[in-house]
This record gives C-alpha cells, sequence and structure tokens, in this order.
C-alpha cells in the first residue's frame, strides 16, 4: 500500500475484540464502511475515498470468525434500499449475544462439564469444548474435584468426520463412496446428513435419502472417499434426530443375537461376558448382541481359538474365513 | 490434580473468547490476583496478563469516533504492574458473559451423554436439566452429534468406593495372554477410550503402576487393608498406552484407510512406506505377542505382520488354532 505513515500491526485478536464491542455497543448498526473507517484494527489501514478491497474481504472473513464463535452478527436492511451493500448496517443483539440470566450452573454441574469437555482430545470438537470452557469459566463458579480422577475419551479419527460435521452444521447435502463389506466396488451416495453419533465406540452416520426419505444409517470408516458437500441445502426435521439415529440402531443391535462357546475362564469368556445384554445360555454358551455383521466377526476373529460361533451359520462362516484368512497371509 | 492434556496453542477466535469471558468474570470479581484468574480458566498467568493489557487499552469508536478516554475500558495499572492485581476501573459494551456457540454445546452435550453411566452421574434427570440448560444457552441448536452412553457395570462404583473409604481393592484379573491372578490395587484414576474402559491402579502385586481393562475384571471386593499410593503421589501420563523399554518392535502392512485405529501402536517417529495401492507399511508397537495375535487376528484382510518370523508365527498359530475350533 503507498502510503507515506507507516501502518501499525494490530493484533487479530485486538481487531476482532474491536469489532465485536463496536456492534455491541451500537443500537442502530453501523454501514461497512463506517466499521472499516473507524473500528480499531481497519481505520489504521483505511484508505478515505480509495481501494479498500483488501480490507473489505478481511472484514468478510472477520464476520466468519466471530459468527463461528456463536456471536450473532445480525444485518439490517435500510427500508427502500433492499439490496444495497452500502447502506446494509450491521450490530450484534444483546439479547441473542448474553447468555440468558437463568442459565447458570452449580459447583457439580460445572464439574460434570469439564469432565465431559474433557472427553475430546483431537480434532474441532477438542477446541469447541475448550472455548466452551471458556465460556463457562467466565460466571466464576468454582468446581469440585472429582473423588477418583478421570481421563475419559472418545476419539474422532474417521477423515469423514470433520467435513460431515460442517455439512450438518450448514444443512447440505453430501455425496461420497460407499463401500459394503462383501462388496467389490464402492457406490456414490448422495444424502441429507443429519446426525453424528457414535456407538459401540465407532463414528457413524444418520442421514436421509432426497429421494426415498428413507433414513439410512452408515459406518464413517466404509466411506472411501472425500466428503464433498455440495450447495443443496435441506430442511433439518423438527425432531432431534440424535435419539432416533440411536433407537434405530439399537433396534438392529437388539434384534441380532449370537450365540457362541467360549472357553472357561480364558479373555473371550470374562470379556463378553461383560458386553451389555451378553447372557449364558447353558455351560460354557453365551448369548450376544450385535449391530454389525462384519464388526463382531472381526472381533470374533480376534479372540482365535478361545471362541467358537454357534449360530448364525453366516457369523460362523465369517468368522472362520477371517481365520483362514490370518492364517493364510502369515504362512 | 491430573495433567491436563497437551493443548493445541491458541488462536486469534480462542483469544477472542477469553477476553469475552474475561470481562464479565473482572466485572463480578472487584480485585483478582491474576495467579488466580490463571488457575480459575485452566491457563497460563501470561496468557491472562495479555488479555488484560489488551483489555486495558480497547473500547468503543464512541461519538467521536476517535475512541475517547470515556469510550474506553480502563484498569488500575499500577495495581496491575506492581501487584499483578486485576482492577477494572472504567466498563464499556459488555455487560454479560457470551453464549455457547452451537458447535461448542454440541461438544459438551455429547461429553455429557458419553459419561451419563458414570456412577458420579446416577441422576439422569439432572443430567437431562443440564442439557437442556446448554440448548437454551447456546446461539442457535446445538449441532446433532451423538455419543452412546457406555455400559459401565458395578466395577467402577466399587473403585470409587475403594478410593473415597482409603481401602484396596481386589480383584481377579485376566491378563491378554489368558493368565488369571487374584489383584490388590489403589486406584488412581478411570480412564476411556471410547467404549472401551481402563483403570490406573498402583498393584500391589507387582509394585508399580498397572492399566487394567474394567471388561478382564472379574469378582472386586473392597478390602479391609487401606490404600499406599495415592492420585497425588504419582504422575500419570496423558497417554492410556505407555512405551517401555521392554516393548517389541513389529512391521506390519496395513491398509491406508485402517492407519487411524493403529495410531496409538505407532511410536512417535516412525516411518511409513507405501506398499501397494492403499496400503502402507508401518512399525508398531506391543508389549508382548499375546495382545499383538489378538489384534491382528481382528483385522483379517486389513493388517498383515511382516516381521519378526516369531511375531508372524505367534499370530498364525493363534488363527490357525481358531481355525481348527471349527474343523469337524
Amino acid at each position: 500500500m503507498p502510503t507515506s505513515r507507516p501502518v501499525p500491526r494490530i493484533p487479530v485478536e485486538e481487531r476482532l475484540f474491536s469489532l465485536v464491542l463496536a456492534l455491541l455497543a451500537t443500537e442502530s448498526g453501523l454501514t461497512k464502511n463506517e466499521i472499516l473507517s473507524t473500528v480499531q484494527g481497519y481505520r489504521q489501514r483505511y484508505a478515505p475515498g480509495g481501494d479498500n478491497a483488501n480490507l473489505e474481504r478481511q472484514f468478510e472473513r472477520d464476520k466468519d470468525d466471530i459468527r463461528e464463535l456463536g456471536v450473532p452478527l445480525e444485518t439490517i436492511e435500510t427500508p427502500g434500499q433492499a439490496g444495497n451493500n452500502q447502506t446494509l448496517r450491521y450490530r450484534i443483539p444483546r439479547g441473542s449475544y448474553e447468555l440468558p440470566e437463568d442459565v447458570r450452573f452449580s459447583p457439580q454441574e460445572v464439574t460434570l462439564l469439564n469432565l465431559a469437555a474433557r472427553v475430546w482430545r483431537e480434532g474441532s470438537l477438542s477446541s469447541e469444548s475448550r472455548r466452551a470452557l471458556l465460556k463457562l469459566g467466565s460466571l466464576g463458579v468454582t468446581s469440585d474435584e472429582p473423588v477418583l480422577g478421570y481421563a475419559p475419551r472418545v476419539r474422532v479419527r474417521d477423515a469423514a468426520f470433520e467435513p460431515l460435521s460442517a455439512a450438518l452444521e450448514k444443512h447440505v447435502i453430501v455425496r461420497f463412496d460407499y463401500l459394503k463389506p462383501g462388496q467389490a466396488a464402492a457406490r456414490r451416495r448422495e444424502v441429507e446428513p443429519l446426525a453424528l453419533f457414535q456407538h459401540q465406540g465407532r463414528w457413524h452416520l444418520y442421514a436421509a435419502e432426497p429421494d426415498t426419505r428413507l433414513h439410512k444409517t452408515f459406518l464413517l470408516r466404509r466411506i472411501v472417499s472425500p466428503i464433498e458437500l455440495t450447495s443443496r441445502g435441506f430442511q433439518p426435521p423438527a425432531e432431534d434426530p440424535r435419539e432416533q439415529a440411536l433407537r434405530d440402531l439399537e433396534a438392529i443391535w437388539e434384534s441380532r443375537v449370537a450365540i457362541v462357546e467360549a472357553v472357561p475362564g480364558s479373555d473371550a469368556a470374562t470379556r463378553l461376558l461383560k458386553r451389555r445384554g451378553t447372557t449364558r445360555v447353558g455351560n460354557d454358551r453365551l448369548s450376544l448382541h450385535y449391530a454389525d455383521p462384519d464388526i463382531i466377526a472381526d472381533e470374533l476373529a480376534g479372540f482365535g481359538p478361545e471362541v467358537v460361533v454357534i449360530d448364525p451359520p453366516q457369523l460362523r462362516d465369517a468368522v472362520r474365513e477371517r481365520l483362514e484368512r490370518t492364517v493364510a497371509e502369515h504362512g | 490434580m491430573a495433567k491436563r492434556a497437551k493443548a493445541p496453542a491458541f488462536h486469534a477466535q480462542d483469544k477472542l473468547a477469553f477476553l469475552l469471558s474475561l470481562v464479565p468474570y473482572l466485572m463480578d470479581h472487584d480485585r483478582v490476583r491474576v495467579p488466580e484468574v490463571a488457575k480459575h480458566f485452566g491457563v497460563e498467568p501470561e496468557f491472562v496478563r495479555d488479555a488484560v493489557r489488551l483489555i486495558g487499552v480497547s473500547g468503543v469508536p464512541g461519538e467521536t469516533s476517535q475512541y475517547q478516554h470515556e469510550d474506553l475500558f480502563d484498569i488500575n495499572w499500577d495495581a496491575f504492574e506492581e501487584d499483578d492485581e486485576i482492577v477494572l476501573t472504567n466498563l464499556v459494551a459488555i455487560d454479560e458473559s457470551p453464549r455457547f456457540s452451537a458447535r461448542e454445546a454440541a461438544a459438551l452435550i455429547a461429553g455429557l451423554q458419553y459419561l451419563s453411566s458414570l456412577p458420579e452421574n446416577a441422576d439422569r434427570a439432572a443430567i437431562a436439566s443440564l442439557e437442556a440448560k446448554l440448548s437454551r444457552g447456546s446461539s442457535s441448536q446445538p449441532s446433532p452429534v451423538a455419543v452412546e452412553a457406555t455400559e459401565t457395570d458395578a466395577t467402577l462404583a466399587l473403585l470409587r468406593e475403594s478410593v473415597e473409604k482409603g481401602v484396596q481393592v481386589e480383584f481377579d484379573y485376566s491378563n491378554s495372554a489368558g493368565h488369571a491372578e487374584r489383584r490388590k490395587v489403589d486406584p488412581l484414576r478411570v480412564e476411556s477410550m471410547d467404549a472401551d474402559w481402563y483403570v490406573r491402579a498402583w498393584c500391589h502385586l507387582r509394585r508399580a503402576v498397572r492399566t487394567f481393562r474394567l471388561d478382564r475384571i472379574s469378582n472386586p471386593v473392597l478390602t479391609d487393608e487401606p490404600i499406599t499410593t495415592h492420585a497425588k503421589d504419582v504422575s500419570l501420563p496423558d497417554t492410556l498406552f505407555e512405551s517401555s523399554a521392554d516393548d517389541l518392535l513389529v512391521t506390519i502392512e496395513v491398509a491406508e484407510s485402517a492407519l487411524p485405529l493403529l495410531a496409538d501402536y505407532v511410536p512417535d517417529g516412525s516411518t511409513l512406506s507405501r506398499a501397494s495401492e492403499g496400503r502402507v507399511r508401518t512399525t508398531i508397537r506391543v508389549t508382548h505377542y499375546h495382545g499383538l495375535k489378538r489384534l491382528i487376528g481382528s483385522m483379517a484382510g486389513v493388517a498383515r505382520v511382516l516381521e519378526p518370523e516369531q511375531a508372524r508365527a505367534a499370530v498364525a498359530a493363534w488363527a490357525r488354532e481358531g481355525a481348527a475350533r471349527y474343523a469337524d
């Protein structure tokens, strides 16, 4: 920029903070030009009557950053001048910015929330929960330390997780290739993402097919292409899809039962008996529930000779094939 | 308290979230020292000082658009610089704490669901009301992300009782080699990884800190013997799986898509090389081949051991014995 005056470098957080303060303080809103020419961090780089294209782009990015933090940035059109960007006014309405007065937390609740935040150690959820804790800290409530310390972790390792969670938030249709076990080639899917959820330690996508309106559950680890976000939006369902997602998969889990024989005292016997829903049926026989035939087959194959599948026959075959394959690949 | 996981660096957005959170906190605390604030928010004291310095010179353009003195926050600079004490003397624009973003609320809600089976959280109604509060305190509908509450059995409640009463807990433990032993332990910390739960404890039999899988623990009971090692006496690492000099290194070939599943077994600085289309070669670290054979056995067609020979043989023998059970 050809100016004679040196432009002082204002840190990003100072510019963002000043923008939020300015927009909170205004009732009637500020135009983009008012913001760029007066707000700290912009005004230093503003060229009166000149080309401010770079600064305008900066402002667009800053708006996104601020909105991502949950700060409601509102635009008001000047009556009679709809669609005119020059007269569009920006403000942050206090009512939707401030935490409602009845949302306060007890020390026990803060302890729980601290623990809940610690569940996320990686990916964007870890940054989100860290910010949530800063905001929680704002209320000044001190938490109690639990009697016995906890270090919970939920992993978010699937590459599809982040793009899908962005699509969930924008309510846009996504496309991806999905490889079902036993099929030779992946098939292209196009769905409305409704919820992301973890069941039995694995991340799933709950989604609706735009044409059939059928709800489907996809395992994230079987998505074999990058997630493509389309520009086509959809109306999210009125009711909370999370419970329905878990309920649908739970119904499948409930309906699928395997009978296995586990060597008494073995690791398989101990751990399978501890699985939710497992019951003893006869001497060394256990009845267990599962949601996905391929995942349970993998798990049971890992127990080697400690377990034999009795029923259903397809699962028996699947475990046997896996064991034989492992033998062949390690011979 | 347990050492926190090494957090990623704070970005401008995080700093903004802190500034917007710190102001209302300071409004409620007339006079507060920097270390106390740092401890409360779980951040470094210097991070607090930087924020206070910035707040002290920030404000709104005001009527003149010139950031006049009355348009700015002000602090007692002497108290700040000499006594490390924060006193806000002029306030602008901010009255209250900010709302949570949809994703922030979603992260906490999903975390709460995951933990809802802990003995601390026996009161389901309280959890539900907490979730509702988070939703109300969110700037828009929290994103639909959920984690199934994992079934935790009575063992967890007993471990907690053991620490509460200060007595050792005793149980049968079968390790991955299949040997069961009666152990007496002092519980130090309960840990989890997705649907799997563990307890880190001082093991009186081994005279060392050990990690026990909860689903391998049977017949737990409280003893009369007092706990000798407390959580504060030992420094526990953040990673669940600790490496030791006795670890065995194994070279494997694995489908690239399954690599994240093995991330915890891959030692720092290990190299990856492409084996064939979609498959990579890497090194993993295991404590013994009993664990390895189970792991590789559950990844048929996805991962295979290349070397050492002994490791290959252990996996092959395990699978062969397993397959033999289907022979008749």
